[in-house]
């Protein structure tokens, strides 16, 4: 008799499905620093094992081509290993019934093209390129390079002066990272290995809220050098950039077309997300930094940036990127059609606008839509966000998503905006969308194309344009600095194409990006411009990171900041997150696993550090 | 129909066609290894790739289907590089560094990888894999599977669960460490395995053979296309023959067996033929010593014919009989015919289809009007949508034609298994009807009564073509499900059931064999399943139909031959004056006008002198016919006995004269199968000493005064076309045209551009109307009683065949059993304290014997089966030779006995 069980066939599975999990986290928490050949040997054996032993090319293929990869990462192999080792991939993407075969294959063969420099290092040099080898994950893919075991471990003993000050070594925004930061410190965080990425911005809040920035103080400048460093813009590059300098005893001065400063930190990012009181933490702690000196309400033209290169050592353009994209359609010029830039920009001034009544329509899928969209929900707006592609495409944190739609925002993803309409008196009524379907894959996300659907009406009385911001590049190219696509081109160490002394960095010159890339750059300036000027300045910020307690492996969770309830929240312009108590910080703190001292951060080369 | 170009040449397929297929239909050679037409399409080994046109992939053109307008490319360098470096891969993993290379190798020349290395030029693996040292698989008697010289084709995976349907050769261990297993292991007797071995001819390399393959290399043999011996699906096949010996047998792609082959005709099909006890020289008794010695041919051929002269000179011609051989060729059995009827002079000609589907024979004749298989094996396992199979242990009895049934059953069809024993098919069957044994009239009445009850009567089919439906519908109505259920001793519910399956159903073909025909009431029983078709319409078109499945190879043809005793060739009957003028014309000799004795009745006859002498040709009714104490007594009464056979049989040691005959495999000739297909048999070997069949009958024709010319077997076939209607558009010539194509001819197939008849009576029936039997259910013969309470039944295992004269002569089919056995109800053997495997005294009132016990649930309690190939205990001893009033088939299937705990 043919009986059918209410079990799967392989016992296994169910099993496996929770044993997975492991295996998946490992693979996201792949340390930094890994050689890819050892990467993509690690993904053809997985591949290998997948195989359920039908075809040719996956289930002999495979195996086969996994060993010639071992040997190539063994720097044994030879270019003929290389050519059958391709025609193994080859074989196996073209000649196998399903994906675990063809998927496979084509996975080496993407491996073989995108890391062509080390494969070519493994067989003709017989090691790998430089800079391969792992180091501490957290460190690491921090852009500012911030020493986050270290701090952790101050904020866990309770030193929460300690923690901002080593914060602050790397990085002087400890309060805006700790309320805006994109966190990529957490994202190969090794505590995923056993449960899950420390919720490390989340300790940082709890350490500027102990310790507020503008109450630690700041290191002791070093001896006056007597150079002279010009920083235009006062974002979070240019003020970066200029605490550095001034405590490497440099004078500095700051131009900023504003008259208040923090750059898109004040007139960008809501006050919600981030007070407004607190960023002015962060910059009168850096203010307090040696001999800077602030030119508030100076825009500079061309005439001006040949002064400022004639008269001090060295130069810093950091002007962020303000110059809103458009949507490219009739009537943009419309009343009621802003950009996201005009509108952030202006509340940042205090001029808050009331849409109460008002339909509002957010054209974009970004961390700007998402401010813009929740910034006129807490103008009294009724709010929409058109997108062209899917929710799940949205560049914006899918915090920032879920966030704005507990605040009410509509989403309304696959709409491309294809015309605006206006009424008698010429003010936006509507948006007109064509309605997407998303297609083939074009650069690692689905590209929308038009669907078979009528046009959708969305009607509006303010719309706002999020797609992107440019630089306003123009008395810069008269200076004589080079742009391209919006950006300032400079070289790896910022170092402006064309010039000596004058150094580019920030959303100007890598296009809209987050603040702490943008501290980087004003890190990494200030450090070459030290360098340029025949220095080699260290830093000390006071503190050390306290002893290694034993790791304690223990799976626990991860804890999440809380935030205020969406209905109250959105009414006001307050800051929407709470934050942790001390016991859950002490927790928190608890599960690092001080990859500084433990595992590869303990070896010769394994940390990413200045000075 | 889809257009597509391949290299540049147009070529036009039926929708669905692969693209592997469609390039040979365009003359374009892909190579495959994995591939196997119908058997295997996996699409593993990727040596098949090619280019579509639009495909940024490679596709493998065994398993992708041609869509309209496709372009495809299979000369491309990126297509040969791809097969290459799949074929190194494949080489790589052949364990040629853990085997001794291919030379050592038992399908060295006659390997498919070996062969596709060299044609696309993969001249030695290049890549490094760990020696294998899996253990070889090879304690089954035929088959050994060396793990390591796998490539992991599936080709026997797809053999033994695509072909065979047997499915005991599986994948394990999926994944990398992907493996076959095949079931040849130390445990092989308990695997289900069916030693078929269809998956050692689906192998490419030397992984899994034939063990006897070491005996020969492909490039020592030469092949001769034949028909196999054993049962009547007729499967074709090669023999294989090195320096005068048959080596092996490799299946053809035959109409009934598609590549297909069970244990018996594979591996048990030719070791009979070169046995050492084969007879070499005729032998004659010595009247003074009672020894049979040896004797030169004229003298043996003289003494025939002197001694059946005489016989008939002192009694008349009606004093003599000859029995022809089911198992020989149809130009054997019409001269055997000839030979008694007109040198001879008598009527008194029969062959085993009396002990077996006589019943057949005669009931479809009376209701169709033709006594044989109305649809084909391929229309009734195609796609059925219910098969009925009544008394048919078709997986053992007819091996190739239970796989196909397998396969339909797996494809979708329903299946009601009519059985009194859990026969393996009933597991897979939708409903399985355990009835009594010999209740199959009851049965089949009540089963007509619910179809009409259920409105399943097709009225308008039994009001143009059928008569006696009144009558019929009138005495089936005391057949309640009830009265029935009582009877039969089934669920009347599941009675209902299964006529609503089957009535239901547009395609329903009934299956029938000896369950039905080996008892006392097997004419009506046959004749009552004649009904069932005729209420539902189901004759006379695809997928439908009664099909009797015959027992022997030819027993379908000795009966279209005339080697019965009321009818001339093509069932012309003896008692029309008219054919028999016809006949006494062609052989220019007076014939007998009364009707002969059937074989059944002759023992009788012998024993009171009415028959004093017998010429039997290849049989042993010793070992094969009903009570054998009765078949002794009649034999050893008879005054001159003479047996034609291949071997000292148990019947031949008491004959006067034995002569030395010849098998299937040293004659010209053709057989004709269950499906009235008529297929070629050819010699593939000469064993010294012996004469052909037709040489012997023609030399004691001529002997005894009747002038017949030695005619070479395709003449003799022209003869018989020339006299037989339904033969008349049969030859040799044309069996063995292209036209033709080895697929044989069906009859009725009157002229020479005839097509044959794949659907018997499609519009008319051979007898105008079909006629319903009015046949009332009649208890068996001997019904169980305080003496002998429990029924015994008798039939058939799957490795062995009748007597055993042919299988026991290979040692593989020996290991696979060879001794008598009981199968007892386990209720019953707890009743008589029998354990399983226990030694019983088997009693019945004619005989007794000691045996071992099988105990299960296998049959119902009461009731107890036997083998009857074993002479360790032969179950012939015990059955009733009660005949059946129509055709006189004893019943078989139905005695009753008494088992016993034997004393050790």
């Amino acid at each position: 008799m043919n009986r059918l069980s209410i079990e799967a066939r392989a016992v296994h599975d169910g099993r496996l499905r929770a044993f997975l999990d492991r295996f998946e986290r490992r693979v996201v928490a792949t340390p930094p620093g890994m050689c890819p050949v050892a990467l993509t040997t690690t993904l053809l054996e997985a591949s290998a094992a997948q195989t359920c032993g039908k075809c040719v090319p996956c289930r002999d293929g495979l195996p086969q081509a996994a060993a010639l990869m071992g040997s190539v990462l063994a720097c044994r192999a030879t270019e003929g290993d290389m050519e059958r080792l391709r025609a193994l991939a080859e074989l196996a993407r073209d000649g196998s019934d399903c994906a675990i075969g063809s998927e496979a294959g084509a996975a080496v063969l993407a491996a073989l093209d995108e890391f062509a420099d080390e494969f070519a290092s493994h067989v003709q040099r017989r090691r790998c390129t430089e800079g391969v080898g792992q180091s501490v994950p957290c460190e690491t893919d921090c852009p500012a390079h911030v020493n986050v075991p270290g701090y952790i471990a101050l904020a866990g003993a309770g030193d929460c002066a300690g923690a901002v000050a080593m914060i602050r070594k790397d990085n002087p925004f400890p309060t805006a990272c700790a309320f805006v930061c994109e966190h990529p410190c957490e994202t190969r965080c090794r505590r995923m290995l056993v449960d899950a990425p420390l919720n490390i911005r989340g300790i940082k809040r709890y350490a500027v809220d102990r310790a507020a920035a503008d109450e630690v103080a700041v290191p002791e400048a070093l001896p006056a050098t007597g150079r002279r460093i010009a920083v235009v813009g006062a974002g979070p590059s240019g003020l970066t950039c200029a605490y550095f300098a001034a405590l490497m005893g440099h004078e500095v001065h700051v131009y900023e077309g504003r008259t208040q400063l923090g750059g898109m930190m004040r007139f960008g990012i809501p006050s919600y997300r981030f007070p407004r009181e607190r960023l002015d933490e962060d910059i009168a702690a850096i203010l307090r930094a040696g001999d800077i000196t602030v030119h508030a309400g100076e825009a500079v033209d061309a005439a001006a940036l040949e002064r400022l290169a004639a008269d001090f050592d060295a130069l810093y353009v950091a002007i962020g990127a303000h110059g809103a994209k458009t949507l490219r359609l009739e009537n943009e010029g419309a009343a009621g059609v802003f950009s996201a830039v005009e509108l952030l920009g202006a509340i940042g001034e205090g001029e808050i606008p009331d849409f109460t009544g008002k339909s509002v329509v957010v054209v974009g899928g970004g961390n700007v839509a998402m401010d813009c969209a929740r910034t006129a929900v807490r103008c009294g707006g009724e709010v929409t966000v058109v997108y062209r592609r899917r929710l799940e495409d949205m560049t914006a944190l899918a915090a920032e998503v879920e966030a704005a739609i507990a605040e009410g925002v509509e989403m309304r993803p696959l709409q491309a905006p294809v015309g605006l309409a206006v009424n008698e008196e010429g003010a936006v009524r509507a948006l007109i969308t064509q309605p997407q379907m998303v297609g083939p894959m074009k650069g690692g996300r689905p590209a929308p194309v038009a669907a078979d659907k009528p046009e959708t009406v969305i009607a509006a009385d303010v719309v706002l344009v999020a797609i992107g911001q440019d630089i306003v590049s123009d008395p810069f190219e008269a200076f004589g600095m080079a742009a391209d696509r919006g950006r300032f081109t400079a070289d790896n160490f910022l170092v402006a194409e064309g010039f000596t002394n004058v150094f580019a960095g920030g959303d100007c010159q890598t296009g809209p990006a987050t603040v702490i890339r943008a501290i980087a750059a004003g890190k990494v300036a200030a450090r070459n411009i030290d360098a340029y000027l025949g220095y080699n300045h260290t830093l000390d910020c006071g503190v050390e990171a306290p002893p290694a307690v034993p790791n304690r492996r223990v799976p626990t969770g991860r804890v999440a900041v809380a935030e205020r309830p969406a209905r109250e929240r959105a009414r006001d312009f307050a800051a929407t997150e709470e934050a942790m108590s001390t016991e859950e910080a002490a927790q928190e703190c608890g599960r690092c696993l001080r990859c500084d001292v433990f595992g590869c951060g303990s070896a010769e080369g394994g940390r990413i550090q200045y000075a | 129909m889809p257009n597509l170009i391949i290299d540049g040449r147009a070529v036009t397929v039926p929708a669905g066609t692969t693209i592997v297929e469609a390039a040979r239909e365009a003359g374009v050679a892909i190579p495959t290894l994995c591939y196997l037409k119908d058997v295997s399409n996996v699409g593993s080994c990727r040596v098949c790739v090619v280019e579509v046109e639009g495909e940024p992939e490679l596709v493998a053109a065994c398993k992708t289907p041609v869509a309209e307008a496709m372009v495809v490319r299979t000369d491309t360098p990126r297509v040969a590089e791809a097969r290459r470096l799949a074929l190194d891969l494949v080489i790589s993993n052949h364990g040629l560094n853990s085997t001794n290379f291919c030379f050592s190798c038992l399908k060295n020349g006659d390997c498919e990888l070996q062969d596709l290395c060299r044609d696309l030029g993969v001249e030695t693996p290049s890549f490094p894999v760990p020696e294998k040292n899996a253990p070889v698989r090879d304690a089954n008697p035929f088959l050994r599977f060396d793990p390591r010289l796998c490539i992991g084709c599936q080709r026997c995976v797809g053999a033994c669960n695509n072909q065979a349907r047997n499915h005991t050769l599986q994948t394990v261990q999926r994944g990398l460490r992907a493996a076959v297993e095949a079931p040849f292991g130390p445990d092989w007797r308990a695997t289900g395995c069916e030693s078929c071995g269809c998956c050692a001819a689906a192998c490419p390399t030397g992984a899994i053979v034939e063990k006897r393959r070491a005996d020969y290399r492909a490039w020592e043999v030469s092949a001769v296309r034949t028909t196999c011996p054993h049962c009547a699906t007729g499967c074709q096949y090669d023999l294989l023959v090195k320096d005068g010996r048959i080596v092996d047998t490799r299946p053809a792609d035959g109409p009934s067996n598609h590549g297909r082959l069970c244990v018996k005709g594979r591996s048990g099909s030719f070791d009979f033929v070169q046995a050492s006890d084969r007879l070499t020289t005729p032998l004659i008794r010595n009247c003074a010593t009672g020894a049979l010695e040896p004797a030169g041919w004229d003298e043996a051929l003289d003494y025939v014919a002197e001694n059946f002269k005489r016989i008939i000179g002192e009694t008349g011609p009606d004093s003599v009989a000859a029995f022809a051989c089911s198992r020989s060729a149809n130009e054997d059995i019409y001269l055997l015919q000839k030979m008694a009827r007109a040198a001879f002079g008598t009527n008194n000609v029969d062959n085993c289809a009396r002990v077996c589907h006589a019943p057949t024979v005669a009931g479809l004749a009376i209701t169709l009007g033709s006594g044989a298989m109305t649809n084909t094996i391929a229309d009734i396992t195609d796609t059925p949508d219910v098969i009925m199979m009544v008394g048919s242990n078709i997986e053992e009895a007819h091996p190739v034609i239970g796989m196909q049934v397998r396969a339909a059953v797996e494809r979708g069809s329903k299946l009601i298994v009519v059985d009194p024993r859990d026969i393996r098919i009933a597991e897979r069957a939708d409903i399985h009807l355990k009835l009594r044994p010999g209740t199959n009239v009851a049965f089949a009445n009540g089963f007509a009564r619910a179809l009409i009850h259920a409105g399943l009567a097709d009225d308008a089919f039994i009001e143009e073509r059928t008569e006696g439906f009144d009558a019929f519908a009138a005495m089936v109505e005391e057949y309640t499900p009830e009265r029935v259920a009582e009877i039969c001793h089934i669920d009347p519910d599941d009675l209902v059931a299964a006529a609503e399956l089957y009535g239901r159903a547009d395609r329903a073909p009934i299956i029938y064999c000896l369950g039905v025909t080996e008892h006392s009431t097997g004419t009506e029983g046959v004749m009552s399943l004649s009904n069932i078709a005729l209420v539902a319409g189901k004759l006379g078109r695809p997928g439908c139909g009664v099909n009797p499945i015959r027992g022997q190879n030819n027993v379908q043809g000795a009966c279209d031959m005339g080697a019965t005793p009321a009818d001339f060739p093509g069932y012309q009957k003896v008692a029309n004056p008219e054919v028999r003028a016809k006949f006494e014309t062609a052989w220019g000799v007076a014939l007998p006008e009364k009707p002969g004795l059937m074989a059944t009745e002759c023992f009788g006859a012998m024993k009171d002198g009415r028959i004093r002498g017998l010429f039997i040709f290849g049989e042993d009714p010793v070992r094969t016919d009903a009570d054998t104490n009765h078949v002794m007594g009649a034999l050893e009464a008879l005054d001159f006995l003479v047996v034609d056979d291949l071997f000292l049989t148990e019947t031949a040691a008491l004959a006067d004269v034995v002569l030395p005959g010849r098998s299937y495999a040293e004659k010209e000739g053709t057989f004709t199968n269950t499906e009235r297909r008529v297929q070629r048999i050819r010699p593939a070997v000469e064993i010294e000493g012996t004469r052909p069949d037709t040489w012997i009958f023609t030399e004691i024709m001529n002997r005894m005064g009747y002038p017949q010319p030695h005619l070479s077997p395709a003449a003799i076939m022209d003869e018989v076309a020339s006299l037989t209607p339904s033969y008349g558009g049969i030859s040799h010539e044309r069996l063995d045209s292209a036209a033709v194509a080895g697929g044989g001819l069906q009859w009725p197939c009157p002229t020479a551009d005839s097509p044959g008849t794949p659907i018997m009576h499609v519009g008319t029936f051979s007898r105008g109307k079909a006629k319903f039997s009015d046949a009332e259910y009649r208890p068996a013969d001997e019904l169980p009683c305080g003496e002998f309470p429990l029924v015994l039944m008798t039939g058939r295992v799957l490795h062995h065949y009748n007597a055993c004269a042919m299988t026991a002569r290979t040692e593989g089919l020996n290991a696979m059993g060879d001794t008598s056995f009981i199968e007892l109800n386990d209720a019953d053997a707890a009743a008589l304290g029998v354990a399983d495997g226990d030694r019983v005294r088997v009693e019945s009132r004619r005989g007794s014997l000691v045996t071992t016990a099988r105990v299960s649930p296998k049959t119902s309690p009461g009731e107890t089966w036997m083998p009857f190939h074993f002479q360790d205990g032969n179950a012939n001893w015990l059955t009733n030779a009660a005949l059946d009033d129509v055709c006189k088939v004893p019943e078989y299937k139905v005695c009753a006995v008494a088992v016993s705990r034997a004393e050790a």
